[in-house]
């Protein structure tokens, strides 16, 4: 008997050798060699077939495959994507997002490498730029930037321009923020950043009814201009002095227990706005114009005296992309008439190209499409900060005050 | 021997081995702790001990300055922006674990003592709103709360108040509320989980051997519940101390609490050398409160069974 205790014959006979002879006989031979030809084909098929599918899923989620662009934007750039997808036979895959520092510290945790286009503010650009994050433009392709307005062309060059005389970014649409008020309850005034650090106003007592940006650059940056501070705004950067910056954290301390609360998100802000939460907000001008478009009168938006911050969004592509140049053929897309006008509807916020107004009706135009380009010289360009962690250790402790 | 039992009678072979049995059984939730946690957490450790460059790489050369900076100012660091938002938390975190204990237990209470289809509904209105996504309640609550939210207005609808009343407004009352509707379920299931099965016949003999309402409560109630509280006020604390979304929401803004200061360093600065640091008190926060509860709880009682 075998040592483990099984039927020596049955083994045998397990083994093919059906009469026990030691020998397998030639049916039973027959018989395992197709099995083994049918197990080894069903192997190779699901190898086969095991391997296609990872392959294609490789090919799936690799950054800018020839037929899949993938942007991290805002929102409203999903809305206008699907005509560029059939113009140029691909396919995009837009994710939101909410703010360029969020673009900016996701692309840097490694995901540049799954996203071929972001579009964050550009006083992110050169962070993106200096993280080895981005491509300088391809003039080739984005033949639609030499339409753009000067002034954003001239801004992009002073602030993210190259040494070989380009850009890192391509300019979007833009737009500014001031502070939006009830003119039902608020009269007409010449605008000041100080409305919104006075307990009241002309009467109408604001306590609780006044609503701050909630991130420090644009908050502390108006607190800045209210202060008398606008010099820190000439340089390439923002440059405030520590005593300049312990007057504003100061300055916006007193103000909090007179606020609403600290606000960043547009429709979070609409919604507090039409519930009568507040009377001012500092706030974009893209807000607004929805609030008018939804047909709401009484809002009105201000630029302030002391200046208001303008702000343009750039398009920046993946060093990490494999496919740049579809990259860029839809960026030029995205500032071409037809589709920028199709932007500046969805983002009530106009094109940083002019020929898009010719796309957009006269009350479209009206409301968000044509800017006196004189105006738009009377803005503060958001710019990088020189000292932002000192700026962020300031917000910190006011929002914890 | 055909297909079927050759593939079976290999498996068996391939399973008879004791460490292969083992490495079946515990193996994918060996994966999952190793990837999904115990990964992470030994991340935020070390880079809590590092720092990033200017090019927002992550520099290898330990250094406590992470921690140095949180309690950084120009008094004692008790007087540092970090201490107050971690106070703030910690406050807000116990407040909502024993308001949410002093609602779920009569509740528990009452739900142990149910039967039938009282016991059925109980618990069904206490579990529907589980099956909301929570950041739809939030914004059930961004509408209640406010100057003119739905509370204010209806009081003042109804002559109550002249005016909108500060505690209905935004701010660490609202962020309470709405952190207690969040994990309410969590402390009631728990208590409730101890308290079944119990006799309560012990209360009506404690009661006629002459013990008082307080001493039945103290000598019978709490040390069979005891378990459950204490899991229950983990699992509310926990979550509490290191919230984001309901802060946000709900205290617009004006409340900063540790999860928001975490989320704030990483998205503005990419700071994630701070950022570490920041999280490790909130590990360290688990740790001790865990810590405590198992002074008087064992692992198996975890869950209030």
């Amino acid at each position: 008997m075998p040592v483990d205790g099984t039927d020596d014959k049955a083994v045998r006979t397990a083994n093919g050798d059906s009469n026990g002879s030691g020998k397998k006989t030639d049916q039973h031979e027959a018989d395992s060699s197709r099995f083994a030809n049918s197990r080894r084909s069903m192997l190779k098929a699901v190898g086969a077939s095991g391997t296609a599918g990872l392959l294609s899923g490789c090919l799936w989620m690799g950054s800018g495959s020839a037929s899949t662009i993938n942007i991290l934007t805002w929102e409203e750039y999903g809305d206008v994507t699907d005509g560029i997808a059939d113009d140029l036979d691909i396919d995009i895959q837009v994710t939101s997002s909410t703010s360029g520092a969020d673009m900016f510290s996701t692309w840097n945790a490694g995901e540049y490498e799954q996203y071929d286009i972001a579009v964050p503010d550009n006083n992110y650009v050169q962070r993106f730029a200096d993280a080895d994050l981005i491509e300088p433009v391809n003039r080739d392709i984005v033949t639609n930037y030499e339409n753009i307005y000067d002034n954003f062309s001239n801004l992009s060059r002073n602030q993210f321009g190259t040494s070989e005389n380009n850009v890192w970014g391509t300019p979007m649409r833009f737009g500014w923020n001031g502070y939006s008020y009830d003119s039902r309850t608020i009269p007409d005034h010449e605008a000041s950043w100080s409305v919104l650090f006075e307990d009241s106003f002309d009467g109408v007592d604001l306590d609780g009814e006044i609503v701050m940006y909630d991130g420090h650059y644009k908050a502390m940056s108006a607190t800045a201009l209210y202060l008398g501070y606008e010099d820190a705004f000439e340089g390439e950067e923002v440059t405030l002095s520590s005593e300049q910056m312990e007057e504003v954290k100061q300055t916006l301390i007193e103000q909090k227990p007179r606020l609403q609360g600290y606000i960043a998100e547009d429709p979070t802000y609409i919604q507090g706005f039409n519930q009568g939460n507040f009377l001012i907000g500092h706030s974009g001008r893209n807000e607004i114009v929805e609030m008018w478009s939804d047909g709401a009168d009484w809002p009105v938006m201000t630029a302030p005296r002391e200046g208001a911050l303008a702000w343009f969004e750039v398009a920046v592509v993946s060093s990490a992309s494999d496919s740049k140049e579809t990259a860029w053929e839809v960026v030029n897309e995205f500032i071409s008439p037809e589709y920028g006008a199709s932007l500046a509807q969805a983002g009530f916020s106009p094109s940083v190209n002019p020929d898009t107004q010719e796309e957009l009706s006269d009350e479209e135009n009206e409301l968000f499409g044509s800017v006196d380009p004189e105006m738009i010289d009377s803005f503060i360009p958001f710019k990088s900060v020189s000292n932002e962690d000192a700026w962020l250790e300031a917000w910190e402790e006011i929002k914890a005050a | 021997m055909n297909t079927l039992s050759r593939i079976q009678s290999r498996l068996l072979r391939t399973v008879r081995s004791r460490w292969r049995q083992l490495g079946i059984a515990i193996g994918p939730s060996l994966i999952y702790l190793l990837l999904l946690l115990l990964a992470p957490v030994t991340f935020i450790i070390t880079v809590s001990f590092l720092q990033v460059n200017d090019s927002y790489q992550i520099v290898l050369e330990p250094t406590l300055e992470n921690y140095n900076s949180l309690f950084s100012s120009e008094g004692p660091f008790w007087e540092s922006t970090f201490f107050s938002v971690v106070m703030e938390s910690l406050t807000i975190a116990v407040l909502t674990t024993v308001i949410t204990l002093v609602l779920a237990f009569p509740l528990a209470y009452h739900l142990s003592k149910a039967e039938g289809a009282v016991f059925q509904l109980m618990l069904v209105m206490v579990l529907l709103p589980f099956f909301t996504v929570y950041l739809v309640r939030v914004y059930s609550w961004l509408l209640m709360f406010g100057q003119n939210g739905v509370i204010n207005t209806t009081l003042m609808a109804f002559g109550l108040t002249s005016g909108p009343i500060e505690l209905f407004n935004y701010g660490v009352p609202a962020i309470i509320v709405g952190l207690i509707h969040a994990f309410f379920p969590y402390m009631l299931l728990s208590v409730y989980a101890s308290l079944d099965g119990f006799n309560f016949s012990l209360i009506d003999a404690a009661r006629d051997l002459g013990a008082g309402r307080i001493e039945t409560f103290r000598d019978i109630v709490v040390p069979i519940t005891l378990p459950g509280v204490i899991s229950g006020c983990l699992f509310v604390f926990v979550p509490s101390f290191g919230a984001f979304i309901t802060p946000v929401f709900l205290g617009q803004g004006k409340v900063l609490m540790i999860g928001q200061l975490i989320e704030s360093r990483i998205s503005s600065l990419y700071a994630i050398d701070t950022a570490s640091a920041i999280a490790m008190f909130i590990i360290l926060a688990i740790v001790i409160a865990f810590g405590l509860a198992f002074r008087y709880i064992d692992v198996e009682n975890l869950g209030g069974v």
